[in-house]
């Protein structure tokens, strides 16, 4: 059967299942990308910034869809779920629906990538951070709006004097929340401090912080641009209490540096929650038989990267919480083994 | 001299993680339980502190420390910390330990004789007489005059009293004292 064109589905249309659409779709084969929401493009959608290198996300966005216009061969269906999935021996029988129109369309695909991405922790777990209770707390992605509204010159009066960021919220907590480590907070926080600093310089900004992980190309130089240059506060010790403060928050922690309690003023919390996998990508894993760990991430097997199962892959955040440009990278590396499966096949 | 890290004791952490049900090797030092420990002000080493003495073996500067002291058992420490360490299991022990040192220095010594004072109240009448501690505590430390005028006017006002009650059933507190009697000189 080689040289013949085979169809491959692809569900989720951020970076990682568009990665992975794109170089399906131009090695010759039919794609069906999947998206349960009205736009492709995931998370990046959502993001004020990109890092190392400050670029509006929707510019590398822009230019993979693009790409994806000139291949006929990848369908895409946005507001579109998965509502059953058959393993029929050779592939896939599936039912895609539309979630707006509740049509449903019977497809068959002979082989899968799950790209489905990560969820947030519930930070209401954390009664001592006042989630959910106190309107000036809230987690990373709701900052990141706010940021994306000033950055376009919007709602600017309504900014706050000082922010304190908390990271592992949820993330290596053996008792609350879960022991790994999500990865991209440490990034994604050093980045909304740096660009809010960027935004309003003459704000405090402070980032409680147990270890700050920059292991990655032009990471630790990012990190330290935004200590050094946007002048952002960063503080060893992880917060033990939020407690409204007479109209503002107060945040109170050790400094463990200094090995003295300390508290600090604040106008808004911004809480790094956990990444966690998402609930539908559990049952997808299910549906398609696909390896996951015990937090339910997608798990490789056979030793393959992106392979979870006979025919089912993965990438991006459904695997474990990683940056873009990683979503990206996996997306190609789940193609280059579809790919490869089907030039077997 | 710098620390030897190489040398390290490590019995008395193994007795106290055995005795404790804690597993030091899981904490993170975040601090989370110092941020929001309610008398960590007062104390010379904190509760993250304490437990890297421990794992650095520094028994000495453990048992002359106030901090075990000081702590008032709330517990808010374990409710944050994100490895599950029973911290006021831990300072019960170091209190218990540093019992057998007769002098701690002059801060600590008052601390432990209130605690005696407070337990011998508990035993003598199933409760506490505030009136009756804070006179035995300031005559045997010294302060002869300490609270005098607060003592005044919190007796105009029927906050304390002059007169201290029994509980009605005595032996059934002073039970708690004979499963344990070495507490009974605490």
């Amino acid at each position: 059967m080689k040289g013949k064109a085979r169809k491959a589905l692809v569900v989720g249309g951020g970076m990682a299942g568009l990665e992975a659409a794109l170089k399906i779709g131009q090695a010759g084969h039919e794609v069906i990308l999947v998206e349960k929401e009205a736009n492709l493009g995931g998370t990046a959608l959502l993001l004020s910034s990109t890092f190392p290198k400050w670029q509006d996300p929707l510019e590398k966005l822009n230019l993979k869809l693009e790409q994806l216009k000139k291949l006929p061969a990848v369908e895409v269906y946005t507001n579109t779920e998965i509502s059953s999935c058959t393993p029929n021996g050779s592939g896939y029988s599936l039912t895609l629906r539309n979630n707006l129109t509740g049509e449903e369309t019977g497809v068959e695909a002979q082989a899968a990538v799950l790209a489905t991405g990560f969820d947030y922790f519930d930070a209401r777990k954390y009664g001592e951070y006042g989630y959910g209770t106190y309107p000036g707390v809230m987690i990373s992605i709701e900052f990141e709006e706010m940021l994306r509204e000033w950055k376009k010159g919007l709602k600017r009066e309504k900014a706050p004097g000082a922010v304190a960021f908390i990271k592992c919220v949820g993330s290596r907590d053996r008792i609350k929340g879960y022991p790994y480590c999500s990865k991209i907070c440490c990034m994604y926080t050093a980045r909304q401090a740096g660009m809010f600093k960027e935004l309003f310089p003459q704000a405090s900004c402070y980032i409680f912080y147990m270890d700050y992980r920059a292991a990655g190309k032009d990471y630790e130089e990012f990190v330290r641009s935004v200590m050094e240059e946007k002048e952002v506060r960063y503080v060893r010790g992880r917060p033990a209490k939020v407690l409204p403060y007479g109209g503002k928050l107060m945040v109170r922690s050790e400094d463990t540096l200094m090995g003295v309690p300390i508290e600090v003023e604040v106008d808004l919390v911004v809480l790094a929650a956990a990444a966690v996998p998402k609930k539908e990508t559990l049952e997808l894993a299910k549906s398609f038989a696909a390896a996951t760990n015990q937090h339910g991430f997608l798990e490789p097997v056979d030793g393959f990267t992106a392979k979870a199962g006979t025919r089912v892959f993965f990438a991006g955040g459904c695997g474990f919480p990683t940056d873009s440009a990683g979503a990206q990278q996996q997306g190609a590396a789940a193609a280059a083994e579809v790919i490869a499966l089907f030039n077997q096949d | 001299m710098s620390f030897q890290v190489g040398s390290i004791d490590r019995t008395f952490r193994d007795e106290l993680e055995m005795a404790c049900n804690v597993d030091l090797d899981q904490c993170w030092e975040c601090g989370k339980c110092t941020g929001g420990c309610t008398t960590a002000h007062n104390m010379d080493y904190t509760p993250r502190k304490i437990i890297q003495l421990i794992r650095i073996g520094a028994v000495k500067t453990l048992m002359s420390c106030n901090t075990p002291w000081v702590c008032v058992s709330c517990r808010l420490c374990v409710d944050r910390c994100p490895a599950g360490i029973d911290i006021p299991r831990i300072m019960d022990y170091l209190r218990e330990k540093s019992l057998a040192i007769k002098d701690h220095g002059p801060g600590v010594d008052d601390i432990i004789l209130f605690h005696k004072l407070l337990l011998e109240e508990v035993y003598k009448r199933g409760r506490v007489s505030e009136t009756a501690l804070a006179l035995k505590f300031n005559m045997q430390t010294g302060q002869y005059f300490k609270d005098a005028g607060l003592g005044q006017k919190l007796l105009r006002k029927g906050k304390i009293s002059p007169f201290s009650s029994k509980v009605r059933d005595l032996n059934k507190v002073r039970s708690f004292f004979k499963q344990e009697p070495d507490r009974r000189e605490v």
